[in-house]
């Protein structure tokens, strides 16, 4: 186990590909039936880049993913909290992560694992109107969206205008399909790059195939 | 060092009062009316204030509260068209493993009496008549004699456990009939004019394609018309196939039995987005008076 180029993100060769870990924040349980590999005493999690569009990103080469130890995240779509698992396990006991999601199907399965974890909080709410959970959030280091709406590079801009502070780091999931399924993935991408890059630094994106098809992630910086 | 009040923010911790440097200078649940200078804030001032709650005890007392608020959400998010779409979704599920159980049933039975399996066709009716009657009494109506039959003779051990599977596969045609009902019931208690229109199953299969009544609600007539032919029309728009006429609105009467479908089903699909609208904010009953003018149009 080593580290990767991500602070708190950790890399081991399995097979002819690597995985990536992270340190379990509740030594002993898993989240979604994912490995646990212990070592020197510490407690990994294997980050499935299959279901984390995160992971992916981080495999295809994503030289920084702005979240740090200590750091506050609004995580937008979190579903039933894959990927806010690891962010919780990045940001660890000091930072925190607010998980947000429209369906109360799968926010429950969200509740559970926030009661486990004492950094996550789940939010049952519409990600394209900020005002009606401006009350139940602060102003936080990080965003990360996450869903597929027609709209997403607005709700995405948004959230980023209302909660994120400045300087602060915005990733960005686009799922080319549910933006527009005649266009060519990577016209839509090029679109969004140019909607996003007028109110924030884009530092990098990467196009997620082969893990996510047709799924490009942008690391966004608020100038 | 404090100033004046002059933001009042109220969140799901508390009501707080800043002043105009964003320093605290009061919090409480009953404060409203003592700071009635303060004013709600907005943009810049909003922005101070959202970070002045990223400190580790506000966090705490943010997972605290939201967890709760989330939860009674959670429990408040359920509806009537929950129940409906899981219903509609078990009938489903019932007639696949129903029709999987009889087939498996009568390839069982078939070794001990072939021929009366061979003379009825529906399942549920087979399943209750082999569990009533004997061999002999079942042959007799098929007009072949027993020592004609091609059944093997079986031990009264054999045949029961092949009864005990027709036991079961009756009790899963019980429940889907008692769960049609259901469906029915509710769906005339909370969207009498979908029902009166489209019947209570295509009813409830529209609702289970839009996910909720509130969605099927928003949706315009063309959407209505193709829920349930998703994949077509998807490939419609990637590859330029010839675009879908209807979806689940298909097995309604009216337009699987009109000479133009596609006619057919864009004015049914108009009617029922007309409908859940109606249903929704709880208008009146006309369901019957467009299901008859459809009927008079669509021939």
């Amino acid at each position: 186990m080593r580290n990767s180029r991500i602070f708190e993100v950790f890399e081991q060769r399995k097979g002819k590909r690597t995985s990536l870990y992270t340190q379990n924040l509740v030594p002993g349980k898993k989240v979604y039936g994912e490995d646990l590999v212990t070592m020197e005493g510490v407690e990994y999690r294997e980050w499935n880049h299959n279901r984390s569009k995160l992971a992916a990103a981080i495999l295809k080469g994503s030289p920084n993913i702005g979240m740090r130890k200590g750091d506050t995240v609004l995580y937008l779509g979190a579903s039933s909290g894959t990927t806010p698992s690891h962010v919780s396990d990045i940001v660890g006991k000091k930072g925190f992560v607010f998980a947000l999601d429209f369906a109360p199907r799968v926010v429950r399965q969200l509740v559970y694992l926030c009661e486990e974890r004492e950094n996550i909080t789940p939010i049952l709410g519409d990600a394209n109107k900020p005002d009606t959970y401006a009350d139940k959030v602060c102003l936080v280091d990080v965003v990360y969206m996450d869903i597929a709406q027609r709209n997403q590079e607005e709700i995405f801009l948004k959230n980023c205008k209302a909660f994120l502070k400045k300087e602060g780091y915005a990733l960005l999931a686009v799922k080319a399909r549910s933006i527009d399924v005649t266009k060519k993935p990577r016209q839509i991408f090029e679109k969004v790059r140019k909607v996003i890059e007028k109110e924030l630094t884009i530092i990098d994106s990467r196009i997620l195939d082969p893990f996510e098809k047709d799924h490009c992630m942008f690391i966004c910086k608020k100038k | 060092m404090t100033g004046q009040a002059k933001y009042r923010f109220t969140n799901i911790i508390s009501t707080f009062i800043f002043d105009a440097d964003f320093n605290l200078i009061d919090k409480g649940e009953d404060i409203k009316g003592k700071y009635k200078e303060a004013v709600k804030p907005e943009g810049r001032a909003l922005y101070n204030i959202l970070k002045y709650f990223n400190k580790p005890e506000y966090l705490k007392q943010f997972y605290k509260a939201n967890i709760k608020i989330t939860k009674r959400a959670i429990k408040e998010s359920t509806g009537k068209d929950n129940l409906i779409i899981q219903a509609v979704n078990s009938v489903e599920d019932l007639k696949v493993i129903a029709n999987k159980l009889a087939k498996r049933l009568r390839e069982w039975y078939e070794l001990y009496n072939p021929e009366f399996s061979r003379s009825i066709a529906d399942h549920a009716r087979f399943a209750e008549l082999i569990t009533l009657k004997s061999r002999i009494e079942l042959l007799k109506k098929t007009g072949i004699s027993e020592s004609a039959s091609m059944g093997a003779d079986l031990e009264q051990k054999d045949i029961d456990v092949i009864l005990l599977l027709a036991e079961e596969i009756k009790a899963i045609y019980k429940t889907k009939v008692n769960l049609e009902k259901y469906i029915n019931t509710a769906m005339t208690e909370s969207c009498p004019n979908i029902t009166a229109l489209a019947g209570s199953i295509i009813g409830a299969k529209l609702l289970e394609h839009a996910g909720s009544f509130k969605k099927l609600m928003l949706m315009p007539a063309s959407t209505v018309q193709l829920l349930g032919a998703e994949k077509a029309l998807f490939r419609h728009l990637k590859t330029g196939a010839r675009c879908p006429k209807y979806g689940i609105i298909l097995q309604h009467p009216l337009v699987a039995k009109a000479k133009d479908k596609a006619k057919a089903a864009r004015m049914l699909a108009d009617k029922i987005s007309l409908a859940a609208k109606i249903d929704y904010f709880k208008g009146d009953f006309i369901g019957d008076k467009m299901r008859k003018e459809l009927g008079a149009k669509i021939r």
